[in-house]
């Protein structure tokens, strides 16, 4: 299934995790539990967290996307 | 030495002996392992640690049909691959003490994420029982769950409970007894290597047979050695003789996928068990997600809700924001600096000047604008609580995903929206040198939160009911000019190359006030924090300008300087003072509204979003915004660059890039808005 997922992703589309779970025949949960094994395995990066980090200096962080609620990953096709 | 045999047929063997009868509690954290555990062991329990460990370990006694029973809280776990200390020590106990019982403690709620323990534990020469806790949770979220159904599809018994209300533990203790018994036929179904790698488990398990130590499964050690866990890879070379353990590695360097196929079999087998056991709700909070996200997600209505939702908000900012700035203008800040000039009389001249021009005109000017900031920040923290600005980010990558954008020039460019200071940092993601440079050169061009504050406080000064109109437009400019530069840079750097961005967008839910409140409180304090700081300092150094050498603002030294700029400020319908605006924005971006503050001067008896107003026509006042919009970031985000490209020489281009775009927007405006008559 996590193969499955990795064809989905080559597609280079911009993807919510509840489409995938469609697209895979199960549950968002286990989309996501396959998300976080893919970003263990250092084949997905998450989105934000250092920005969040950045932001705390900034007074007017207010709108800023790395704030927002829920998780993002990024894939890239490797060289 | 073991040859490899199946583990099942050591684990279905009950082990009843004259020892206590040995039983694991196993787990991930806060499952309700310990609930269970003193449920269980009452007061006959001791805490101590793992041997050489400084993880807990828990241990007590309980009393099963008069046999006695020793049960061993494993720690909390997630898996058992040799990712910490916690998970080598459940995996290596239960292989090591062969457990009679291993009770496999999963939350019934969050059923796909316990299961991935038990994939590995029915793995394991240890007889399994599930034990479904927190049934109530699951039943109020909607999920129902057929325990007799997951049993026959797991093959080991399935016991539903409610730990913290006792509810189960007394099926579950007689589930233990008859495993011990051997009454229950258990014959647990644990996961399979994907297809395209049974033949590559097998010669591995061919290669290893003979030489794995007791009392570890040979199947077992052969699957963690495709799986490229550190600690068997380990004992393993150090049991192989040389050649065999290099032809078990060339197997295993010739696979390096090998770690994709055994968690995607354990996903594959996670997915049929939830698909054959579990119904999850279509209706309520998920419903109504998916009828709403019908639309706010949609590739072309998810953009126009997206617009509509922004003009949403500056209307409400301004419909609720500006009268009451108006009202703060004139009755607060103007009155103030009045009352400071009538203080200080019969003191220095310049002195009054200062308090009143300076200081109030300056910081003033910009906490007039607090009402309107506050509810800027009102509205975008109940967008962001209620769960729509995901939908909003992920409608806006599809956007650029159609317009050809890469994925990773998009995110720090997405992020610069709360900040410009991020979104340089942001182009770390990129590797390509090239890319990451011309990215990062135009970040900038994003329109961060203070820009925005300069928008929302001087498109209602200067166009009253069409503000909304203006400041939609302002903001759409700066996503074509972002995504046009975005497109320049797909198709010069990135061709080729594919990259996917996925979201996990929130379920929508109404606001927490409280939380808003809170955010709103804390944004808001830090503004004021900048306000009588960093702008306080400009706000005198400009009145200070102004003022000096003497003989009226008309001749001071900033008047000289604007007007050594006016001639190109002129181009745009500009005067010195809109110049001299625009260019102390460089230090911070409101500043710009503080200068005017104090060159129109707020002591005046008339608010400075009038007097602005009646100075300048719509077609300049168009023209500054957009100019300011597209103008060189602030200092910090200068600082940024500076230290993202390592050369000033860069920095500088990127500077006089944003100089020449900003006039020639600005320019271009104010030519096309006179022509329009405006």
């Amino acid at each position: 299934m996590l193969n499955r997922l990795l064809e989905l992703l080559r597609t280079g589309d911009t993807h919510r995790v509840s489409d995938l779970a469609r697209r895979l025949g199960t549950t968002p949960q286990l989309v996501e539990m396959m998300l976080e094994e893919l970003e263990r395995m250092g084949k997905l990066k998450p989105v934000g967290e250092r920005c969040v980090e950045e932001c705390k200096a900034c007074p007017l962080a207010g709108a800023c996307a790395a704030g927002m609620k829920g998780r993002a990953w990024t894939w890239e096709e490797e060289a | 030495m073991s040859t490899c045999h199946t583990v099942q047929a050591d684990a279905a063997r009950p082990q009843v002996a004259e020892r206590a009868v040995l039983v694991a509690l196993a787990g991930q954290p806060n499952v309700g392992k310990s609930t269970l555990f003193n449920l269980l062991t009452g007061l006959n329990q001791h805490v101590g640690n793992w041997p050489g460990k400084t993880v807990e370990r828990k241990e007590g006694l309980f009393t099963l049909n008069g046999a006695t029973c020793r049960l061993v809280d494993l720690p909390g776990t997630y898996s058992l691959t040799a990712n910490s200390a916690e998970e080598v020590i459940a995996r290596e106990f239960i292989i090591r003490e062969r457990p009679d019982v291993v009770i496999a403690l999963v939350d019934a709620a969050i059923l796909e994420r316990s299961l991935y323990l038990v994939a590995e534990l029915i793995s394991l020469p240890a007889p399994v029982i599930v034990a479904l806790n927190m049934m109530d949770v699951a039943r109020q979220e909607g999920v129902q769950i057929e325990p007799e159904v997951l049993e026959a599809a797991l093959g080991v018994p399935v016991v539903p409970m409610v730990a913290t209300r006792r509810e189960g533990v007394q099926k579950l203790l007689e589930t233990v007894d008859r495993v011990i018994r051997g009454e229950f036929p258990y014959r647990p179904r644990p996961p399979q290597v994907r297809a395209d790698h049974q033949e590559i488990l097998e010669e591995i398990r061919g290669l290893i047979a003979g030489h794995v130590p007791e009392p570890y499964p040979c199947e077992w050690v052969a699957l963690k050695l495709l799986e490229g866990d550190r600690e068997i890879t380990r004992m393993m070379q150090e049991r192989l003789p040389p050649e065999q353990w290099e032809a078990v590695h060339q197997v295993l360097r010739a696979h390096d996928d090998a770690l994709v196929a055994v968690a995607s079999g354990r996903y594959e087998w996670i997915g049929r068990m939830v698909r054959a056991a579990v119904t999850r709700p279509r209706a309520g909070q998920i419903g109504l997600t998916e009828r709403l996200d019908r639309w706010a997600t949609h590739p072309f209505w998810g953009l126009v809700v997206l617009a509509g939702i922004l003009g949403l908000v500056f209307w409400l900012t301004y419909a609720v924001g500006t009268p009451l700035q108006d009202l703060l203008d004139r009755y607060g800040i103007s009155v103030l600096a009045d009352l400071a000039r009538r203080g200080l009389l019969g003191r220095a001249a310049w002195l009054a000047d200062l308090v009143a021009d300076g200081v109030i005109g300056g910081v003033g000017a910009m906490l007039t604008f607090l009402p309107i900031l506050v509810i800027f920040f009102a509205v975008m923290g109940i967008l962001e609580d209620v769960g729509y600005l995901a939908r909003a980010a992920y409608v806006m990558d599809g956007f650029m995903h159609l317009m050809g954008l890469h994925g990773k020039s998009f995110l720090p460019l997405f992020l610069g929206f709360g900040c410009n200071v991020p979104a340089v940092l942001g182009t770390r993601v990129i590797e390509s040198r090239r890319a990451r440079l011309l990215t990062l050169l135009l970040a900038p061009l994003v329109p961060c939160t203070a820009r925005m504050a300069v928008i929302a406080f001087l498109a209602p000064a200067f166009f009253g009911p069409a503000a909304t109109l203006v400041s939609w437009g302002l903001i759409l400019l700066a996503l074509v000019v972002m995504a046009l530069s975005g497109v320049l840079i797909n198709r010069t750097l990135f061709r080729g190359q594919r990259a996917a961005f996925i979201m996990e967008l929130p379920l929508y839910h109404l606001p927490n006030w409280r939380t808003i409140g809170l955010l709103v409180w804390q944004r808001s304090l830090a503004f004021v924090r900048k306000a009588g700081t960093l702008i306080l300092a400009v706000s005198v150094g400009v009145w200070a300008l102004s003022t000096f050498p003497g003989g009226g603002v008309e001749e001071s030294f900033l008047a000289q300087l604007g007007r050594w700029l006016e001639p190109a400020g002129r181009l745009m319908g500009m005067d010195w003072r809109l110049v001299v605006a625009l260019l102390t924005g460089f230090v911070a971006k409101e500043n710009a509204i503080a200068t005017l503050g104090v060159l129109f001067g707020m002591g005046g008896g008339e608010g400075l979003a009038r007097v602005l107003a009646s100075a300048y026509p719509a077609s300049t006042a168009l023209a500054f915004l957009v100019a300011e919009m597209l103008f060189i970031p602030c200092i910090a985000t200068v600082g940024a660059i500076r230290q993202e490209t390592g050369s000033w020489g860069w920095t500088l281009f990127d500077v006089g890039l944003l100089l020449v775009l900003s006039f020639l927007g600005g320019a271009g405006v104010y030519q096309l808005a006179r022509l329009a008559g405006l």
